[in-house]
């Protein structure tokens, strides 16, 4: 027994269930695919009737309240951590072989200890919603080939007795390979290792014989080892608990100093920070901050703690803090002649985070002008990380006079004689109309519930002043002055 | 759509209207004629696609304007790809005689170049269309779509215009008849740029102002420009043409000299009348009199001439052809050898293919076998004429059910997922539906609380019948005397070496371009090619004289054992064939007519069988019907049988009679249809014929509006139906093979016809490499062999060197074949899984061992370890349920047992097809086996039509609408089903009642081909 292998079948499936509990005891197909030819990946053993290959919509017809999901890469990540970590507990050398799929160097641990020690990883991992499986056995692919048989542990001691009735899909033949056996009517690893290795690497070359023998259990490789993940972070307490800022960043700025100092020293830095404030009522506070540039200097930390902290009021006072990097490698790039980058990115971030703080997420960004015929109509977009070049001058400049929007617009009373608006009447402009230009008609959004439509007149009135009115569902309303 | 525009300019009482398309004139025909309903004029333009991108859109002053429009046109398509034609300036300057030019939209190359480039680049492109136009034959165009943009761009036009001296053109570009259709407009934008309504932004319509609008109204809104307004009925006056003016002529037929049109087609009907009917005297003399005369005085001779020729060609290259339609009612056309039912022994009814007073040219179609030889003929159509004489008929696709929810639903950015259950579970052969869209919208997954429920419900009712795309017709071509791009632009088919029109086949009726149609029918090439089969074998068949009552024919028509035999084959027909009995030939064109929509929605069908098996009397509903339903027992069947009740009891003219034919087939308008019916209700009260048989025939009218067979029809398909029967029952192992070597075609797969040909005693033998041709063969009068190329992925190459080496040696062993040949190691595999070598190997994992030992590429070693090794391999020989397998895989149909019959002991509940009949009706049986058909026909009110196919036969299932819908993903989505119902055996019709439907899934049974929903 020198190798074991963690396994989950329907890897991408049970990381989606893990992730969502809604998916829980539903019958659920990951499909791959766009459209019509999107098919079955993986099925939950819920969706009874349903098989990997076929198609969605008949997935659909063969299971009418069938959930149909893509893969998640985030939830993927997450499991795939999880069983990293619990692989890490059987032994330091450990292999990330594929997705679901662990490889773990047992060599020189004692067997009877370590089958002890697989059964409680199973146990762990179930708890955390992974069904894992185990096989152990003395080459890295007998140990897969297990772990893919186990119930939920299996321990190989006789390769051959074992591969014979196997599938010979566990010896991974290439889709040419497995077309040309399933001609020749080779169902089993038994079946292949059957017939004369030296024929079969006359008939499908050098591949064919690492085919039969992987089917034989005769392979082996080197593991890929794979590191844990060093964590970049720090925890502490405050006793007597604390109920202002000043203790705080005293202490985040020390402990910020340290992992800073962790980071750099494996060539990292941060990409964003994770701090959560332990509280007295036994909640927390956490909030993940995101830099503006990846980077450990420790002052541009804390401008982003400090103008982050300087907004929170906490319902009850702070017991402990933790703060977390996430680290990434620093970007080297070679700046352009003439890019016009920011010049001290940290302070612009900050002062960004600030006004998200006081105004609200979602509320902070560069107004552009939304891709409409609706007046007036502009999106938020995050700011840019450099100021974008100049567009070139429009070939006609603009014209005549520019219109002063009221913001927000005044609600106005509007006469007519016919379609034209003859005396307007708001809060603070009143009076005959003299002269008119327009309608100027625009709708859209038909197809939404919120479709528009909005009458635009130029008026002049006769006591002076030039107004633009504009008519809508919400009624005539003053949009703002031209001057 | 131009009705539309020409229905609402004549509302809004505009005298004229002209319409641009882009790179054609598609809608000018449909304008014309709409625009004359509507009492309006139709002026013809288009906007011209130039080579720097720009549209430029310009109008036909004269009938040599239209001719250089449509040369500009046919020019420009005929070097691109289809769609992506495009007109050189040099090529307008050189011919613009009698076109005038506006300066167009914003995709105009004024205003394109002002937007982009400023107003010295606008006024260089003003001064290029000056140069080619001069000041007489060029308007600065101005729109208002009441857009703050517009105002600066329109001072400069104003500016411009007035500077050089042009007059200005008030337009609105219109896009839609009215406002409520700026959502259609705003669909096919994000269609044509490819985006969604969400993402499509400012590509959209700024508002909905480019619909039509009335005098008042633009006068209003040009109101500072008076003569902008007023230079709009100057520019239509201006302009001359119009579609009638089209002056298009139908070739001549080179005569020999000393004689002319008539004179020629005269001594060549009586040639061939003397070969036809022995001698030229009585009623075919005076029947042959008057149709010349009439052909003659109407100046149609060159065209039965050109026809006749084609005829003659085809022949002489040894391919079958034969006249079909109305043509079949002319004695002429009988004569000339282009059609085959003597129309005077039938008694049918010449006016029904032409008659004095007929403006339209007669249609003559010609049935030939498909794929190759048809192309023979149309390539020789085009080698005579050039590819500018002569062109492919448009058929306009429109937005069907499926079509239009998907593409809609795509713009409107439904979720993929959706609109595939949607496909899935509403077929487009399908429709009409049993449930409102609304409904199937939420089956779909879309519930009316969707907040885009009601936009993508409305817009698809919108979008619903309008043009999608231009097909082209499946063998109309058009000639003409001179070349036809004079007369309408021509431009390049997606099929190579061919060029398609412009206009759809109403649209050349209406124009009077003559259309001859080359049909590809699939049955004749299987009638050639089992001609050559028993000529080849020595057994010769002159299909000309078949004997017409053959005993063992009628059994097997009458027993409904047709699969394979033309038009009597499908579900419906089988259905009614032991009803019917047909026991002459006359029965037989009954019965083609019989199943078809016009007969079944005027409830012709029952009456007609019950009075057939007398269980009801033969009664007449005026007794002046008498001697015209006499042959149908009373009952309406055919066209013919409405013109002549027109005829003979309304007192129409031949003339009134040709409208009314006209009306019946021209489904695009109702309102002519109801006409007609007006006018005939008025004649036959006239005549005294009582209420209720006006209301009998007006009943059979309709129905014949929606679809209907002419008797001439009817005897000419009869004709080959009866052909295939007779080669069914006499020479089955030539015409199984001649079925097996033409597939795709008909009702069944090729794995069915196999099945059938077994059951009538012909074995199909397994494909070998000593053996077969390269395609199937006759063997035995009980036996064919199947091609090589029925093994899926051969390359025809490859076989061909096969065959020259077996020719020259037969092989000795698999190792002495594979060395003489080039199959790659595919085609080997394909081969070896298909048993074409187990002649050579013993078996077929024998063979796939073999073939594994040669490898690729390595061309001077790849055959040595071949010449050492004879042994066998190691491998067992395939199991039976293997071996269907590897036949479905590598041929899709198998020689060996039906699947079914290897899975018959796992599945002991279900009955065999074929002990159905013995069933006693009500008896809850269960049936299982594969799909071979799926049919919702409209005529069936949401029923659905299921056939099985199992080891002993076929077996058919009626599911009813709330059955289907319950289980229409099931039905739809499995290969292979397991239905329980109730026995129903009708005068030996045995149906299965369905009450459950489940998959047939497990046991390795393989997937078969179906024929659904069409």
């Amino acid at each position: 027994m020198n190798y074991a292998v963690l396994l989950v079948r329907n890897f991408s499936l049970n990381a989606l269930r893990r992730a969502d509990p809604a998916l829980a005891a539903k019958a659920v197909a990951l499909i791959e695919g766009e459209g019509r030819r999107a098919t079955v990946v993986e099925v939950s053993p819920e969706a009874v009737g349903v098989a990997p290959g076929i198609t969605a919509p008949l997935a659909m017809a063969r299971c009418p309240g069938i959930l149909l999901r893509q893969r998640d890469p985030v939830a993927e990540s997450e499991a795939g951590r999880l069983l990293l970590a619990v692989a890490f507990t059987l032994s330091p050398r450990v292999e990330a072989t594929g997705p679901g799929w662990v490889t773990v160097d047992l060599q020189g641990a004692d067997a009877a200890r370590t089958e002890g020690q697989m059964r409680c990883c199973v146990a762990e991992l179930a708890t955390a919603g992974l069904p894992v499986r185990i096989g152990a056995a003395d080459t890295p692919h007998l140990a897969s080939c297990a772990a893919r048989c186990a119930q939920p542990v299996l321990v190989v001691r006789n390769s051959a007795a074992f591969l014979g009735p196997l599938p010979l899909a566990f010896a991974e033949p290439t889709p040419g390979q497995a077309a040309v056996l399933q001609g020749w009517g080779i169902h089993t690893l038994g079946d292949l290792t059957a017939l004369p290795k030296a024929e079969i690497g006359q008939r499908l070359g050098t591949d064919g014989v690492r085919l039969w023998e992987r089917a034989a259990g005769e392979t082996t490789r080197p593991l890929r080892l794979t590191e844990p993940a060093k964590r970049f972070g720090a925890e502490w307490t405050y006793e007597p608990p604390i109920e202002s800022m000043e203790p705080l960043l005293f202490r985040l700025r020390r402990f910020a100093e340290c992992v800073a100092l962790e980071l750099r020293a494996e060539a990292f830095v941060a990409e964003k920070l994770t701090l959560t404030l332990l509280l007295e009522d036994e909640t927390d506070y956490r909030r993940e901050l995101r830099l503006p540039e990846p980077g450990a200097d420790v002052d541009g930390w804390m401008r982003v703690f400090q103008a982050h902290l300087e907004t929170v009021r906490t319902v009850a006072r702070v017991v402990g803090a933790r703060l977390v990097a996430t680290p990434c490698r620093p970007a080297r790039k070679q700046g352009g002649l003439f890019d016009a980058g920011l010049r001290d990115a940290a302070a612009y971030w900050e002062n960004l985070a600030r006004l998200g703080a006081l105004v609200g997420e979602g509320r902070v960004g560069t107004p552009v002008l939304h891709d409409t015929h609706r007046p007036d109509a502009v999106l938020l977009e995050k700011p840019a990380d450099a100021v974008p070049l100049p567009e070139a001058p429009p070939v006609h400049p603009p014209r005549g006079l520019a219109l002063r929007r009221f913001r927000p617009a005044w609600a106005a009373r509007v006469q007519l004689a016919g379609t034209r608006p003859v005396r307007v009447d708001s809060g603070l402009v009143a009076g005959e109309v003299r002269a008119t230009q327009g309608p100027w008609l625009s709708s859209g959004d038909w197809w939404k519930p919120d479709a528009w439509a909005v009458e635009v007149w130029q008026v002049e009135l006769e006591q002076g002043g030039l107004y633009q009115l504009a008519h809508s569902a919400e009624g005539w309303c003053v949009e703002g002055e031209l001057d | 759509m131009p009705d539309a525009l020409a229905t609402e300019a004549g509302h809004l009482g505009m005298p004229a209207l002209a319409l641009c398309d882009r790179g054609g004139v598609y809608g000018a025909v449909r304008l014309h004629m709409a625009a004359k309903e509507a009492g309006i004029r139709a002026l013809v333009g288009c906007e011209l696609p130039m080579e720097d991108g720009t549209a430029l859109p310009v109008l036909a002053a004269t009938q040599a304007g239209y001719r250089n429009l449509c040369g500009l046109l046919t020019t420009a398509n005929l070097r691109a790809p289809k769609g992506e034609g495009s007109v050189a300036w040099y090529e307008l300057a050189a011919g613009n005689e009698g076109l005038v030019a506006l300066t167009g939209d914003e995709h105009g190359p004024l205003r394109r170049a002002w937007r982009t480039r400023g107003c010295a680049a606008a006024a260089e492109a003003g001064l290029r269309l000056r140069e080619i136009f001069g000041d007489e034959r060029l308007y600065v165009e101005l729109q208002r779509h009441l857009v703050p943009e517009e105002v600066e761009e329109n001072e400069f036009l104003v500016d411009w215009a007035r500077g050089a001296g042009l007059p200005l053109l008030a337009t609105n570009g219109v896009l839609y008849a009215t406002a409520e259709a700026r959502r259609v407009a705003d669909v096919f934008t994000c269609l044509r740029e490819h985006t969604s309504l969400d993402a499509a932004g400012r590509l959209l319509e700024a508002n909905s102002e480019r619909a039509l609008k009335g005098a008042a109204e633009m006068a209003e809104l040009f109101a500072d420009l008076p003569e902008a307004i007023a230079n709009t009925s100057r520019l239509a006056a201006r302009l001359e043409f119009t579609m009638a003016d089209l002056g298009y002529r139908f070739p001549d037929f080179p005569v020999p000299e000393g004689e002319d049109q008539n004179s020629y087609l005269c001594k060549m009907t009586y040639l061939g009348a003397q070969q036809r009917y022995g001698s030229v005297e009585g009623a075919v003399r005076r029947q042959l009199d008057h149709e010349l005369e009439l052909i003659g005085k109407l100046g149609f001779a060159g065209y039965f001439l050109i026809v006749w020729d084609l005829c003659v060609f085809t022949r002489s290259r040894g391919i079958l052809v034969q006249g079909r339609g109305s043509a079949a009612n002319s004695a002429v056309c009988y004569a000339l050898g282009i059609t085959a039912v003597d129309p005077i022994a039938g008694k049918l009814l010449f006016e029904r293919f032409l008659s004095e007073g007929r403006t339209d040219w007669p249609d003559i179609d010609l049935d030939l076998p498909s794929e190759g030889r048809r192309e023979e003929v149309i390539q020789e159509v085009y080698r005579r004429y050039g590819r500018r004489g002569a062109a492919m008929t448009a058929n306009v696709i429109t937005f069907r059910g499926r079509s239009a929810m998907r593409e809609v639903g795509k713009v409107l950015g439904l979720p993929d997922d959706v609109l595939d259950r949607f496909s899935s579970l509403f077929h487009s052969g399908d429709f009409p539906q049993s449930l409102q869209l609304e409904e199937q919208l939420r089956g779909a997954g879309i519930p009316p609380e969707h907040p885009r429920f009601r936009a993508l419900v409305d817009t698809c009712r919108q979008v619903h019948g309008l043009p999608r795309h231009l097909g082209q017709h499946s063998g109309g071509m058009v000639l003409s005397a001179g070349t036809l791009d004079q007369f309408v632009p021509l431009e390049n088919a997606r099929m190579p070496g061919r060029s398609v029109l412009q206009w759809d086949k109403s649209d050349c009726e209406d124009m009077g371009l003559v259309k001859v149609d080359l049909l590809g029918l699939g049955m004749m090439a299987v009638l050639q090619d089992s001609l050559a089969i028993c000529a080849e074998r020595g057994q010769p068949v002159d299909l000309a004289h078949l004997p017409k009552d053959d005993a063992a024919t009628f059994k097997l028509i009458q027993e409904a054992d047709t699969v394979g035999v033309f038009q009597i084959e499908s579900r419906a027909q089988m259905a009614t064939l032991p009803r019917m009995k047909p026991a002459t030939f006359y029965d037989l064109a009954i019965e083609v007519a019989i199943v078809r929509p016009g007969p079944i929605h005027g409830e012709a069908v029952n009456p007609y069988l019950q009075r057939r098996a007398g269980l009801a009397p033969v009664t007449y509903p005026d007794e002046r019907m008498r001697p015209i339903l006499e042959r149908t027992l009373g009952v309406v069947l055919f066209q013919e049988q409405i013109l002549r009740i027109a005829m003979e009891l309304g007192g129409f003219s031949a003339a009134e009679a040709d409208e009314l034919r006209r009306a019946i087939g021209f489904t695009r308008s109702p309102e002519r249809m109801q006409r007609m019916d007006a006018r005939l209700r008025a004649a036959l009260r006239r005549n005294n014929v009582g209420e209720e048989a006006i209301a009998h025939i007006l009943k059979s009218l309709a129905s014949f509006a929606l679809y209907g067979f002419p008797e001439s029809h009817a005897l000419s398909f009869a004709l080959i139906a009866y052909a295939s029967a007779w080669l069914k029952v006499h020479r089955p192992a030539a015409f199984y093979a001649a079925l097996l070597n033409n597939q795709p075609m008909g009702f069944y797969s090729a794995a069915t016809l196999v099945q059938d040909a077994r059951r009538r005693g012909v074995q199909t033998l397994p494909v070998c490499v000593q053996l077969s041709d390269a395609l199937c063969r006759v063997e035995t009068d009980q036996a064919i062999r199947l091609g090589l190329l029925s093994v899926h992925g051969v390359r025809a190459a490859a076989v061909r060197t096969l065959l020259e080496e077996r020719r020259q040696r037969l092989f000795t062993s698999l190792a002495d074949l594979l060395r003489r040949t080039d199959f790659t190691a595919t085609e080997r595999r394909s081969l070896a899984g298909a048993g074409a070598f187990n002649a050579l190997a013993g078996h077929r994992r024998a063979a796939l061992w073999k073939v594994e030992e040669v490898h690729e590429g390595d061309d001077l070693f790849r055959h040595a370890a071949l010449q050492q090794d004879s042994s066998p391999g190691p491998l067992a020989p395939m199991q039976p349920l293997e071996r269907v397998q590897a036949d479905y895989a590598h041929l899709s149909l198998t020689t060996g047992a039906h699947p079914m019959k290897l899975l018959r002991a796992q599945m002991p509940d279900l009955w065999p097809a074929a002990e159905l009949a013995r069933a006693q009706p009500g008896t809850l049986v269960k049936i299982g086996g594969a799909v071979i058909t799926r049919q919702r026909p409209g005529t069936a009110k949401g029923v659905c039509f299921i056939t099985i196919e199992d080891e002993t036969g076929l077996a058919n299932a009626i599911v009813r609408p709330q059955l289907f819908e319950d289980s229409r993903m099931v039905i739809n989505l499995e290969p292979a089903l397991v239905i329980t119902g109730r026995v129903q055996n009708e005068r030996g019709v045995v149906h299965v009642l369905a009450e459950s439907i489940a998959p047939l899934t497990g046991g390795g049974l393989p997937q078969q081909g179906s024929h659904d929903y069409h």
